[in-house]
C-alpha cells in the first residue's frame, strides 16, 4: 500500500512517465529517430482510431471483442462453479470424472481453438466457446479444491444442529467457496480475453484480435497500436472491475464492520 | 437420560484400527450436570461425538430417554471444542444460525439472539465478524449459538477453557443456572480438576487411550454452594481435588511416556 502522503507524488510520477512515453513516441517517430514501420506515434494511433471509427469498424471489432470476453467470462465461470460446488457432493461422480477433467485442463488453449472453430463457426459462437473452455478450468479448479478440503466441523455443527443437506450446502458450502470464486474470477478474466482473441486470431471475420491480425499483414503499423491498446484497457478496466466485486464476494475479509 | 452403555470405538487407521475406548459406560440424568475429565487425546471429544450421532460406536449404544440417539436431535445441543462460528456471518447472525435452521420467523430470533449477546458480554459486537473477537469472545458467542436452541440435552467439549478467569466464573455459574433452572441434561468436558468439581454433580475420570471409565465421582458441592466460586473453599474440595489428581495419574514420567 502507498502511504497517503506519498500519494500525490505517486500520481504525479506516473502521469510523467506516461507524458515522457507519449511525448518521446510522438517526437521519435517524427523526427525519424524510431522506424515507422515498427513504431507509431499517438496522432498516427489517434488518426487511425477515427478513419476506423469513421467507417464504423472500429466499434464493431472492439465490441464484439468485449461480447465474446464477457459471455465466455460469464458463462465459464458459471460453469466452473456449478460443477465445482457439486461434484465434491457426489464422491462416485466426482472419482470417475476427475482424471477426465485433469487431461482436458492440460491441453493448451491454442490447440483447442481450431476444434472450436470448426465445430461452430468463423463467428462469434466459437470464440466464446473458448473463452468458456478456459475459463471453465480457472474457476472449476479453485472451487473444486476447496470443496474437498472444506471444514468438516462446520459441516458437523450444523448437522447437530438439524440442518438438512440443502441447507448445509447453501449455509456452509456455497459460503465457503466464495474466496475461491474470487480467485477464479480474477484468473478467468484474463484468460477470457485470451481465450476471444486466440480464437480471432485462429479465424474470424471481426474482433480486436482480427483487425490486429490484418493491420499486421498489411504493414498498417498505427492500427496494430490501436487494437493492442484497445486491448490492454479493455483489459485494465476490466481486472478492474472483478477487484471492485472482492469485498461484495468475501466481504468478511474485507471489513470487520458492516 | 442420557446413557453411554459400553461404549467402545475404534478409528480405521492405516497400520489397523486405533482403539480410541473401551467400554464406556456411565448415566447423566435429568438436571444433572457430568462432567467428564481425561489426559489429552484420551477420547473425550470423541464420546461427545458418539453422544451427538456424528459417528457410531464400534459396540455399545448411547441412549437418549432410553432410546438410540440418531444424528441431528432436536433436544441435544452441542459446543465444539474447535471454532465452529462461520466466518461469513456476524456474530449475530451466527447466534441466529440454530433458530434459522428451525424456521423461526426472522423477528422472534433476532430477539432472541440479541438478549444472548447482551446476557453474554457480546453487547456492540453484533455486526463484528468472529475473526474480530478475541478467543474468549469467541467461545461466549459459540455457546449463546448453542444456547439458543434452548436443548435439553448440552454437550461441552472444553467451553471455558480460553476464559479469564473473572468472566469464567460469571459463565460457569450462568451454565449451571440454566441446567438446574430448565432440568437439563449436561456434559461437561474439562482439563480443569477445579472446574470439575464446582460445576458438576458427578466427575468421570477417564484412562489414557484406550479410555476406559478409572472412577466415578459423586460430587456434592455444586448443589450446596450458592456459587461455583464458593466450591473451592468448601471443606470436601481438597478432598475430591486430590482423589481426582491421584486418579488422572499425573505424573510427570506418564507425561513424557506419552509423548
Ligand atoms: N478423525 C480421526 N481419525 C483418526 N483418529 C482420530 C480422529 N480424531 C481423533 N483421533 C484420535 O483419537 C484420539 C482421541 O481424540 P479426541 O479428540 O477424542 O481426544 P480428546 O480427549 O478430546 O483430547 P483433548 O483433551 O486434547 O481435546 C486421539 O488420539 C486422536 O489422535
Ligand atoms: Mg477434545
Amino acid at each position: 500500500m502507498t502511504r497517503l502522503s506519498h500519494r500525490p507524488l505517486v500520481i504525479l510520477g506516473r502521469l510523467a512517465v506516461l507524458a515522457i512515453i507519449l511525448i518521446g513516441a510522438e517526437l521519435g517517430v517524427r523526427y525519424g529517430m524510431l522506424s515507422q514501420l515498427f513504431f507509431s506515434s499517438p496522432s498516427q494511433i489517434f488518426e487511425a482510431l477515427l478513419t476506423q471509427w469513421s467507417n464504423g469498424s472500429f466499434l464493431q471489432d472492439a465490441g464484439i471483442t468485449i461480447l465474446e470476453t464477457m459471455l465466455g467470462l460469464a458463462a465459464g465461470s458459471l460453469l466452473g462453479m456449478g460443477i465445482g460446488l457439486l461434484l465434491p457432493q457426489l464422491r462416485l461422480l466426482s472419482s470417475v470424472f476427475e482424471p477426465f477433467l485433469m487431461v482436458l485442463n492440460g491441453i493448451p488453449v491454442i490447440v483447442i481453438a481450431p476444434l472450436f472453430i470448426l465445430w461452430l463457426g468463423l463467428g462469434v459462437p466459437s470464440k466464446i466457446g473458448i473463452s468458456v473452455y478456459i475459463v471453465f478450468f480457472a474457476m472449476f479448479i479453485p472451487v473444486y479444491t476447496a470443496s474437498l478440503r472444506l471444514d468438516t466441523t462446520l459441516v458437523d455443527a450444523l448437522r447437530v444442529m438439524g440442518a438438512s443437506r440443502s441447507q448445509i450446502f447453501w449455509k456452509v458450502i456455497v459460503p465457503s467457496s466464495l474466496p475461491s470464486v474470487y480467485t477464479g474470477l480474477k484468473i478467468g478474466s484474463g484468460l477470457a480475453l485470451i481465450g476471444a482473441v486466440i480464437g480471432e486470431f485462429v479465424a474470424s471475420r471481426a474482433g480486436l484480435g482480427h483487425m490486429i491480425l490484418y493491420a499486421s499483414g498489411t504493414l498498417d503499423t498505427p492500427t496494430l497500436y490501436l487494437g493492442i491498446l484497445t486491448l490492454a484497457i479493455f483489459a485494465a478496466a476490466l481486472s478492474l472491475t472483478i477487484d471492485a466485486l472482492g469485498p461484495v464476494l468475501v466481504h468478511w475479509r474485507f471489513s470487520d464492520e458492516k | 437420560m442420557l446413557e453411554f452403555r459400553n461404549i467402545s470405538f475404534s478409528f480405521p487407521g492405516r497400520r489397523g484400527p486405533v482403539e480410541v475406548l473401551r467400554d464406556v459406560s456411565f448415566t447423566c440424568a435429568e438436571d444433572e450436570i457430568v462432567a467428564v475429565i481425561g489426559p489429552s487425546g484420551c477420547g473425550k471429544s470423541t464420546l461427545l461425538s458418539l453422544a451427538i450421532g456424528l459417528r457410531k460406536p464400534t459396540a455399545g449404544e448411547v441412549l437418549l430417554d432410553g432410546r438410540p440417539v440418531k444424528g441431528a436431535d432436536r433436544r441435544l445441543g452441542m459446543l465444539f471444542q474447535q471454532t465452529t462460528l462461520l466466518p461469513w456471518r456476524s456474530v449475530l447472525e451466527n447466534i441466529e444460525l440454530g433458530l434459522e435452521i428451525r424456521g423461526e420467523l426472522k423477528a422472534q430470533r433476532r430477539k432472541r439472539a440479541l438478549a444472548l449477546m447482551q446476557q453474554y458480554g457480546l453487547a456492540g459486537f453484533e455486526r463484528k465478524y468472529p475473526h474480530a473477537l478475541s478467543g474468549g469472545m469467541q467461545k461466549r458467542a459459540a455457546l449463546a449459538q448453542t444456547l439458543a436452541i434452548e436443548p435439553t440435552v448440552l454437550l461441552l467439549d472444553e467451553p471455558f477453557a480460553a476464559l479469564d478467569a473473572q468472566t469464567r466464573v460469571v459463565i460457569e455459574n450462568d451454565v449451571v443456572k440454566i441446567c438446574r433452572a430448565g432440568k437439563r441434561t449436561m456434559v461437561i468436558v474439562t482439563h480443569d480438576i477445579a472446574e470439575a468439581i464446582s460445576m458438576a454433580d458427578r466427575v468421570v475420570v477417564l484412562s489414557r487411550r484406550p479410555a476406559t471409565v478409572k472412577q466415578i465421582y459423586q460430587i456434592p458441592l455444586s448443589r450446596k454452594a450458592a456459587n461455583v466460586a464458593d466450591v473451592p473453599s468448601m471443606q470436601e474440595f481438597t478432598y475430591f481435588f486430590k482423589s481426582i489428581w491421584d486418579a488422572l495419574d499425573i505424573s510427570v514420567t506418564g507425561m513424557s511416556a506419552a509423548a
